[in-house]
């Protein structure tokens, strides 16, 4: 075996790799051999030792690599076993806890992308796991230990939006002695919860429980409140981000009273939106009593003043306090903040979408928050439950459930989560009021799985709640009576039911916020299919953005009740008071190296940088890197086309490496796949946690953004003869380094053409967005470049490998 | 909070606003537009007589849009319109 030197500070040094294959109990175990993989590592280059192990996460397992690492002098470490976005900081921890510097380490993931996703081909996934090994072992052995930057925390946090878990969050970060921006875009804070008559499963009055805290909010020394305010723009990264907030004009000072007397003389009214329309405000006016801050606001849309023309003054004669002021202006206002808080909320499902309900022709059927309104003593009809067509109190009630949520046909796939126990509970108010009542629920499942769920159900089936298994296929009205016809099928019973009822209350689900996609922006956060945010890690790292300093709290999330909305809040709070308390965070060490003797100055790479954290000095004609400005995407490395800048640990020899690892044998029955970490890689792990299955033939190599794929290396693989490429990342709009991915596009369309252009066969190349909860897209990706590879004749791939080795000799 | 507003508010009909008697003299008007420019409500328009003076004085499209701003008598360079609040009647 040849021992290559490698030159470090120290001197020459020999490269000596430890490999240790993890049996991950039956999970690698059982569809690979790893007693095999492990022999075969031992085989590799600077391999001096190799074995296989049950767990080597376990103490255990990390302990006999601390020993193996100071015993027999290793200095570089590779573990496969599962993906490193799960174990890699384990990993690295155990090496520096025994003086390996953590970039000396590498993973091989032979379960997520290996065992999982071949569970009953045991020779395959046994080869695969083989050239995983391969792989990581030809990286390994080009690895450079690396010093991570600190960057200091800027002890404040930013917290979006005021609903409950906005104001738990802010009011918790606040008390731990933080400055707390809390910016919301309503004139009120308060949220959905303000909206809310009673709580389950305790039926405490939801205004009377949250009203104190929106007014700590607005007491609290440490929390700067800025209500009927958007934020429209945040640059930096963890620890440092400067944000700019709208403030639009309320056109009523702080000297407001909230007196009211504006209110009676305003001439201009409209339906109030805090009521869902059942009531009606004038264009002053204060959302509802309990309002944080009580300024009141003028609703300029509306005010006879809009054009800019005074044409009206009553409000202002009427001001005691000369409070009101039109000549206010929007204002943008800068700060920065350390970490920050995402707790948006979520919009409400509009069941005009389902004509078959004829929600917005009956005026009888009304929605679950529309109930809320008019149950509450404070609401359009003083607690009094009445049809909207007579205002009598109705005998017969129905409430339809999963109304836009749980259908592939119309509204949302997923379980809203609340409205169940919303039924039950005001089911209840209706029985507590109004004894007599008949009340039916029409539903698919009865989800009561929270604490105190379950005893609130009983309850409201003793009191004679009706539940019906069976959503109503149509809601007919009487024309006469106003009354409503639910005709469906009783699914218990297999009978078919008309029922007539006084009144329909639809339960609505909750979706993504409509400008959820700005926000999405503004941070470069990801999400679900649902549209909801993603979080970090969907089991460890509940609360935490994949982007670093900003967490979740509340719906934003995913649809959750109160109490799990406030403990959210409280954990984000905890978490970014984690990092607060630090006052300094480590950056990864993948910033990019560069070689100025190479640099031509041509600034291709400071106009790709999504944080523009390269400058082109013009003067020295060099380019200067602001190391904690940067992100790590590493495309500024794959725009160079003279080979001045690299990725730290992930450089262009380690990527080629891996590439000419993979294409060593069989070349021509593979498919090179370079995965974002982000979204594709992240999508090819889901599809091992889900146990999709998929050819064995593709060995994904890792990079942080799609945008490091440099088009030398598709070169490459071609030139070696790689039956095909797939390069995959993040939708367009969802990439983590900004808009790097738009590069990725423009690159793989560039060497399309350049395909086109020599006579290749294009689709040897495939670009795939997926995104991490996207398997079965990165799988059946896979499914279909397996039918092109067995479509493809060996000339092609000799014409390839000829194209390619002349463009890559010549370059 | 985007909630489609679709209903007639429940409270709608309780909510008394003031109503407006608008009172032209034609003949003082010299046809210069400005109330009916200006009007926030759009409650007035251009009429097809001739007054007076030769011009076409204002009429009243919809008297119960008015909300009383009297934003016409104030731009009016001819004192030509005014209005005042409805003397009550039964059930208002």
């Amino acid at each position: 075996m040849e021992k290559e030197k490698v030159e470090s500070k120290e001197g020459i040094e020999e490269i000596r790799i430890g490999v240790y294959v993890c049996h991950c109990g039956l999970n690698i175990a059982g569809s690979v051999d790893c007693e095999e993989v492990a022999k075969f590592a031992a085989t590799l280059p600077h391999v001096v030792l190799a074995q296989d192990n049950r767990y080597s996460c376990s103490d255990q397992g990390q302990e006999l690599i601390k020993k193996d690492i100071k015993e027999h002098k290793l200095n570089r470490v590779v573990v496969a076993s599962c993906s490193p976005r799960l174990h890699e900081p384990t990993f690295r921890k155990a090496c520096e806890d025994a003086g390996l510097n953590k970039y000396l380490f590498e993973m091989a993931n032979i379960r997520e992308q290996c065992s999982w996703v071949h569970l009953y081909d045991r020779k395959a996934a046994t080869e695969k796991a083989k050239d995983l090994v391969k792989m990581a072992v030809a990286k390994t052995a080009l690895l450079q230990p690396a010093e991570e930057n600190e960057v200091p925390i800027i002890r404040k946090a930013l917290v979006i939006g005021g609903g409950v878990a906005g104001i738990q969050a802010a009011l918790d970060l606040a008390d731990t002695g933080y400055k707390v921006y809390l910016v919301e875009k309503e004139p009120s804070i308060g949220g959905r919860m303000a909206q809310i008559d009673k709580t389950f499963p305790t039926m405490d009055c939801s205004i009377c429980i949250l009203a104190p805290k929106m007014s700590d909010v607005g007491h609290h020394p440490s929390i700067e409140l800025l209500a009927n305010s958007e934020v429209v723009d945040v640059k930096g990264y963890i620890g440092n981000f400067h944000v700019k907030v709208l403030k639009k004009p309320r056109y009523v000072t702080k000297d407001c009273s909230a007196c009211g007397e504006c209110v009676k003389v305003c001439p201009v009214i409209a339906p109030n939106e805090f009521d869902a329309g059942l009531a009606i405000r004038h264009a002053i006016y204060t959302p509802f009593a309990q309002a944080v801050p009580s300024t009141y606001i003028i609703d300029m849309n509306m005010c006879l003043n809009k054009d800019g023309v005074m044409v009206c003054d009553k409000c202002i004669k009427a001001c005691d306090r000369e409070a009101i002021n039109f000549e206010m202006k929007p204002e943008t206002i800068e700060f920065d903040v350390g970490t920050l808080i995402v707790a948006t909320g979520a919009d409400i499902f509009d069941p005009s979408a389902l004509p078959n309900y004829g929600y917005g022709k009956y005026p009888n059927v009304i929605t679950s928050l529309e109930f809320e309104r008019l149950i509450n003593a404070g609401g359009p009809s003083g607690g009094h439950l009445i049809r909207p067509s007579d205002m009598q109190i109705p005998n017969r009630v129905a409430f339809v459930q999963c109304v836009g949520s749980r259908s592939d046909k119309s509204g949302k796939l997923y379980c809203s989560n609340v409205c169940c126990m919303n039924t039950i509970k005001d089911s209840l108010l209706i029985k507590e009021h109004w004894p007599e009542t008949e009340i039916y629920v029409f539903y698919v499942d009865i989800r009561a799985y929270g604490k105190g769920f379950e005893d609130l159900y009983k309850r409201a089936r003793k009191e004679g709640v009706v539940f019906i298994r069976g959503l109503p296929a149509e809601i007919i009205e009487d024309k006469k009576t106003r009354n409503l016809w639910l005709i469906g099928e009783n699914t218990l019973q297999k009978e078919l039911y008309k029922m007539n009822v006084d009144m329909a209350i639809l339960s609505v689900g909750l979706e993504p916020r409509k400008d959820s996609e700005i926000m999405q922006r503004l941070l470069t956060l990801s999400r679900t299919q649902d549209g909801f945010f993603m979080e970090a890690h969907p089991k460890l790292r509940p609360v935490d953005a994949a982007t670093g300093g900003i967490f979740f709290a509340g719906c934003a999330e995913a649809p959750k009740d109160i109490k799990d909305s406030v403990t959210q809040a409280s954990a984000a709070a905890a978490r970014a008071g984690i990092l607060m308390a630090k006052g300094k965070v480590t950056v990864e060490a993948v910033t990019p190296i560069s070689y100025p003797e190479n640099c031509k100055a041509c600034g291709l790479c400071t106009k790709v940088c999504p944080y523009n954290a390269i400058t082109l000095n013009k003067e020295l004609k060099r380019i200067e890197i602001v190391e904690a400005a940067c992100g790590g995407c590493g495309t500024c490395a794959a725009e160079c086309p003279f080979g001045a800048l690299t990725q730290n640990h992930f450089t262009d020899e380690q990527i080629i490496a891996q590439i000419d690892a993979v294409t060593e044998y069989d070349a021509d029955k593979k498919i090179v796949a370079f995965c974002c970490n982000w979204c594709a890689y992240a999508g090819a792990d889901f599809a091992g946690v889900s146990r999709m299955q998929y050819p064995p033939n593709v060995r994904i190599i890792r990079t942080m953004c799609s945008g490091r794929v440099a088009p030398g290396f598709i070169e490459r693989a071609f030139a070696r003869g790689a039956a095909a490429v797939l390069v995959a990342g993040c939708h367009p709009g969802d990439c983590h380094y900004i808009n790097a991915n738009y590069h990725t596009q423009k690159r793989v369309e560039r060497f399309w053409k350049k395909m086109e252009q020599q006579g290749l066969n294009k689709e040897r190349l495939q670009l795939l967005w997926a995104s991490a909860a996207e398997g079965e897209r990165f799988a059946s990706k896979i499914r279909e470049m397996q039918e092109i590879v067995e479509k493809i004749a060996s000339e092609e791939i000799e014409t390839g490998k000829k194209v390619f080795e002349k463009i890559e000799g010549g370059s | 909070m985007p909630v489609r507003l679709w209903r007639t508010p429940l409270d709608a009909e309780k909510v008394k606003l003031p109503k407006a008697e608008i009172h032209i003299f034609k003949d003082q008007c010299k046809g210069c537009g400005f109330c009916i420019q200006f009007c926030p409500k759009k409650v007035l328009e251009e009429s097809e007589e001739i007054n007076a003076g030769g011009v076409h004085p204002p009429k009243i499209i919809d008297e119960s849009k008015c909300v009383i701003c009297s934003f016409c008598t104030s731009v009016c360079p001819d004192f030509a319109i005014f209005v005042v609040e409805k003397p009550c009647k039964k059930g208002c």
